[in-house]
């Protein structure tokens, strides 16, 4: 019983610094007075002025504009890249493979970002949006491909010669037997990438120039400056955002879960009927 | 009879999530035998072995271990070790160390833990086995360290969940021999659990046959073999014929509309029973010779003898097992002694069944 | 099919050419030239005898291995209590949901609590202790690293600890381990691959954390991280920050081999091909 005691209030605390700079943030957001130290009552204004920052709008939106299109590109590129990498025949060519792909995921930010910096400078691509969202793309594709690999190896040879011996064509095999079996790691692979994005800064802080940022960049100049509460508002308006993805994510994977639960259980069912 | 060595008194298991695995499951243990819990998957057996290693607490009733009651003693400091259902072999130890375990736990001299794991790997046929990994191993050999992981230790119960499940039918054979040889020869109580009849009947010298939680039926496996409580026991151990029938009075049943002479006395007039015959008890005559008259179905040659299906007139199916096949004629008759017929009553508890078989076997 | 498939994975091939292969080759030469773009072996050497860099190497190795220590030292014991809880999907997601939060927020927020005249500081005058210099401290850069790493490491322990077949914690008890042996002789060596990955996704970044050296540690905690960042954003010498960089990398090869477990690897394989 004591021990049970001792291991409930350890993970309580865990959880409890875990969460205490996320709402000491969220508290603040609504301090009438300037600064994160003194609560001397309740506002909106941080907020008010969060939604009528116009700079601040259109970093919002750039940064989910890239994290929309990497992501997207990522999983497009990613995923033929599991596929290809499955079809391989030799263990050699596919472990060779899967070492390349994994650079980039064991990788420091810092080394992605200056050497992705060099890469822009030696071929003459200015920084920018466009070199941001290179980036964002390069570095989300492994975890796509990690995402989705797993799946292809499932995929059992026996389902594709199936499809084939009723008639499929190579391409209706793909669309309608590969793809719906992958498509939960291929969602899992979209949604990594896209929280890859939103969260990265040091590969962006490396990359992006001509005036161009995204909220991370901003963030940390604007906090290299000190307090703003603003940021605060942000922050309170981020981590609702999260937990919004975070219970989506769940869900989703619940549901794929179950479902795959419910498909294992009618193939038991159908054995032992034969 | 000597002092028993395990006794589990009115055990109730119910789990967490409420489903009630065990319901008031008494059973004795005596020292140096070989027992075994015999019963379909899901019917609680590995519920009871964990409940005597310790791993889980029963919900109600006493557990006691020569006459202590034990069922507050962590599975650290009971004298019982455990050979696991799908052996449990720690994956980061070798064969030795694997052995050495508990040797090691008890902080005993290097050269005593050396000479008794080398001791028990040699009982099971492993010597030379000592360094290999326990992944290299075949899984006949994976369930040999796993007995002797559990008999260096020198408990004075064993228990084995299904050690043999995982293994093909001729090593499965060879393994029961080994078994029964090292029980007999380490004086060790086994307790052995296993949903095959056939391994069950060979190997013990008495059986639990537990269902849905219950124990049914405990005996020898003869008297479980010949003298089966309820429908569900006739049917999970060998092979038998089960019929309707009707009590006329002491010694007199009556079933497929025909009164015969039996062995079985004690029930109400002209209560309602069930009467097994087993294949092997019927013998195989002329129609005018026989008790019965059957039409031959089918006949099929099972090695050691022929297995015969045959239809009475009210459509009854007979198994009847003969050395010598039918030839000639389709309708066959079949006899068989007074005491070949077995009557079970419904519904009647283990021990009103052997009061009643006690009393009507003294005269 | 073979030529369609050839054709649809061309994008994935020059990604691993433009962004794989290219980045790397390119960082090494940069390493290997000087301001005029000449050939050199100049920088390596200016990073072999300098005891600014060397110091600042092994500080920055230093503080990494006081982070994944640190982090190991709290999350080992909440992973194992995490796999004991019911509905452990729930808390798992409470774990990983500070990770999605903004790293910079994060830092933040620590800016906040940790100021002069912040709430910690409030605290400690309360309990009489008097207000500290907190921020720009080598302490609090380890506290606030150290909690950003957390579910980094909490994550792959918690999953070996449920991979870990519960009969051989039965087994281990049933041949008479105590608790605190059973954990000793056969929890922590089956979940040391956990363990492995934990420290690999936590010392790396933790090599590179140039902007928690920035926000929170002042300019007092130089890590590799900072110096590249230093000698590509603010001085422009891209030589000898790639030098660094190279050196990262190198440590970088180093931590993976130590922590790559052969033995483990060999049986995974092994499964594979059984199944
Ligand atoms: N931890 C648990 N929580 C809830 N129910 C359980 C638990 N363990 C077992 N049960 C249930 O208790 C019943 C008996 O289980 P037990 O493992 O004792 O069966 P068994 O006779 O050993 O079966 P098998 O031959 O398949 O091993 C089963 O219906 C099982 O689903
Ligand atoms: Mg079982």
């Amino acid at each position: 019983m004591k021990k049970i005691k001792f291991s409930s209030v350890y993970l309580v605390l865990v959880f409890i610094i875990l969460y205490i700079p996320i709402f000491y943030l969220i508290f603040y957001s609504f301090n009438q007075g300037g600064n994160m130290n003194h609560f001397t009552g309740f506002t909106w204004a941080h907020y008010q002025e969060l939604f009528s920052d116009k700079r601040m709008l259109v970093i919002v939106l750039d940064t989910f504009l890239i994290a929309i299109l990497s992501s997207l590109f990522a999983t497009i590129i990613g995923t033929f890249g599991a596929l290809g990498i499955a079809g391989r025949k030799s263990q050699r060519t596919k472990s060779a493979l899967l070492t390349l792909n994994n650079v980039l995921m064991v990788s420091p930010d810092v080394i992605i970002g200056a050497s992705f910096l060099i890469l822009f400078s030696a071929l003459g691509i200015g920084l920018g949006f466009g070199s941001v969202l290179l980036s964002h793309i390069a570095f989300s594709i492994p975890i796509v491909v990690l995402l989705v690999l797993p799946k292809v190896n499932e995929l059992d040879p026996a389902l594709l010669n199936a499809a084939q011996d009723l008639g499929a064509t190579n391409w209706q095999t793909f669309s309608r037997v590969i793809v719906p079996y992958i498509t939960p790691g291929i969602f899992s692979g979209f949604f990594m990438a896209f929280t890859y994005s939103l969260d990265d800064f040091a590969v962006t802080f490396f990359v992006t120039g001509n005036g161009f940022t995204t909220l991370s960049v901003e963030i940390y100049s604007r906090a290299r400056q000190g307090i703003s509460l603003e940021i605060n508002a942000l922050s309170a308006v981020m981590f609702l955002f999260s937990l919004l993805l975070v219970v989506g994510y769940y869900f989703v994977n619940r549901y794929s879960h179950s479902r795959r639960q419910k498909q294992r259980r009618h193939a038991k069912s159908e054995v032992t009927l034969s | 009879m000597a002092a028993p060595i395990i006794e589990l008194q009115g055990i109730t298991k119910t789990y967490d999530d409420g489903f009630t695995a065990l319901s008031n499951i008494n059973m004795t243990i005596e020292p140096g035998k070989f027992y075994s819990l015999l019963g379909p998957s899901g019917s609680g057996k590995t519920t009871i072995l964990r409940l005597i290693a310790g791993f889980t607490n029963a919900s109600s009733g006493a557990i006691l271990f020569e006459g202590q009651k034990i069922n507050d003693l962590p599975a650290n400091q009971r004298k019982v070790n455990t050979v696991f259902q799908n052996y449990a072999l720690f994956p980061h130890l070798d064969v030795f160390e694997n052995v050495a375990f508990g040797l090691n736990l008890q902080k005993r001299p290097k050269a005593e833990i050396k000479k008794r794991v080398l001791d028990a790997l040699k009982l099971v046929q492993l010597p030379g086995y000592a360094n290999r990994e326990i992944s290299e191993l075949s899984g006949g050999q994976q369930q040999r360290v796993a007995i002797a992981r559990a008999i260096v230790n020198e408990p004075k119960v064993l228990l084995l969940d299904e050690p043999l499940s995982a293994l093909d039918m001729k090593l499965r054979q060879d393994m029961q021999y080994e078994l029964r040889e090292l029980q007999q020869r380490l004086k060790i109580t086994f307790i052995f659990v296993t949903h095959d009849q056939e391994e069950a009947l060979a190997m013990s010298d008495e059986i639990f046959v537990v269902n849905d939680g219950k124990i049914l039926q405990s005996g020898t496996p003869v008297d479980i073999y010949d003298e089966p409580i309820n429908h569900f026991v006739a049917n999970f151990i060998g092979e038998s014929n089960i019929l309707p029938g009707e009590m006329l009075a002491d010694y007199q049943v009556e079933f497929v509309g025909k009164t015969f002479e039996c062995a079985d006395a004690g029930m109400k007039p002209n209560e309602k029973v069930e009467v097994v015959l087993r294949p092997e008890d019927l013998d195989v005559t002329t129609a005018e010779q026989g008790k019965l008259v059957v039409t031959v179905d089918t006949q099929l040659f099972r090695g050691d003898h022929f297995e015969i299906i045959g239809i009475d007139d009210d459509g009854n199916e007979w198994l009847i097992h003969s050395t010598n096949p039918v030839r000639g004629g389709k309708h066959i008759g079949l006899t068989f002694e007074p005491e070949d017929i077995h009557v079970m009553r419904f519904g009647e508890k283990e021990a009103d069944f052997d009061a009643r078989l006690e009393q009507y076997e003294e005269d | 099919m073979k030529q369609s498939k050839r054709f649809f994975m061309i994008p994935y091939f020059i990604w691993i050419g433009l962004f794989v292969i290219a980045p790397l080759v390119l960082i090494l030469y940069q390493s290997l030239t000087n301001t005029q773009h000449q050939f050199t072996l100049q920088n390596y050497a200016t990073y072999g005898t300098s005891t600014t860099y060397l110091h600042m190497s092994l500080n920055s190795l230093w503080y990494a291995f006081l982070i994944t220590a640190i982090t190991l030292l709290i999350s080992y014991p909440a992973a194992y209590f995490l796999s004991k809880l019911k509905h452990q999907q729930l808390w798992l997601l409470l774990i990983i949901l500070p990770t999605w939060i903004n790293l910079l927020l994060k830092a933040y927020a620590f800016i906040g609590l940790l100021s002069r005249t912040g709430s910690v500081n409030q605290f400690l005058t309360f309990v009489g202790i008097g207000p500290q210099q907190l921020l720009f401290s080598d302490a609090s850069f380890l506290l606030v690293a150290t909690y950003i790493e957390i579910p980094f490491m909490i994550l792959p322990i918690y999953n070996a600890i449920v991979e870990l077949n519960p009969a051989l914690i039965n087994a281990s008890r049933d041949l008479g381990a105590t608790n605190w042996q059973t954990f000793r002789r056969v929890i922590f060596p089956l979940t040391i691959s956990g363990v492995k990955a934990g420290v690999q996704a936590v010392f790396i970044p933790s090599l590179s954390l140039f902007m928690l050296t920035r926000l929170i540690g002042g300019n007092r905690v130089i890590t590799l991280g900072t110096a590249i960042e230093e000698h590509f954003m603010t001085t422009m010498n891209w030589g000898m920050g790639s030098t660094i960089g190279v050196v990262l990398i190198v440590m970088m090869f180093i931590i993976m081999a130590l922590t790559n477990d052969r033995r483990k690897k060999r049986r995974e394989v092994n499964d594979d091909e059984e199944n």
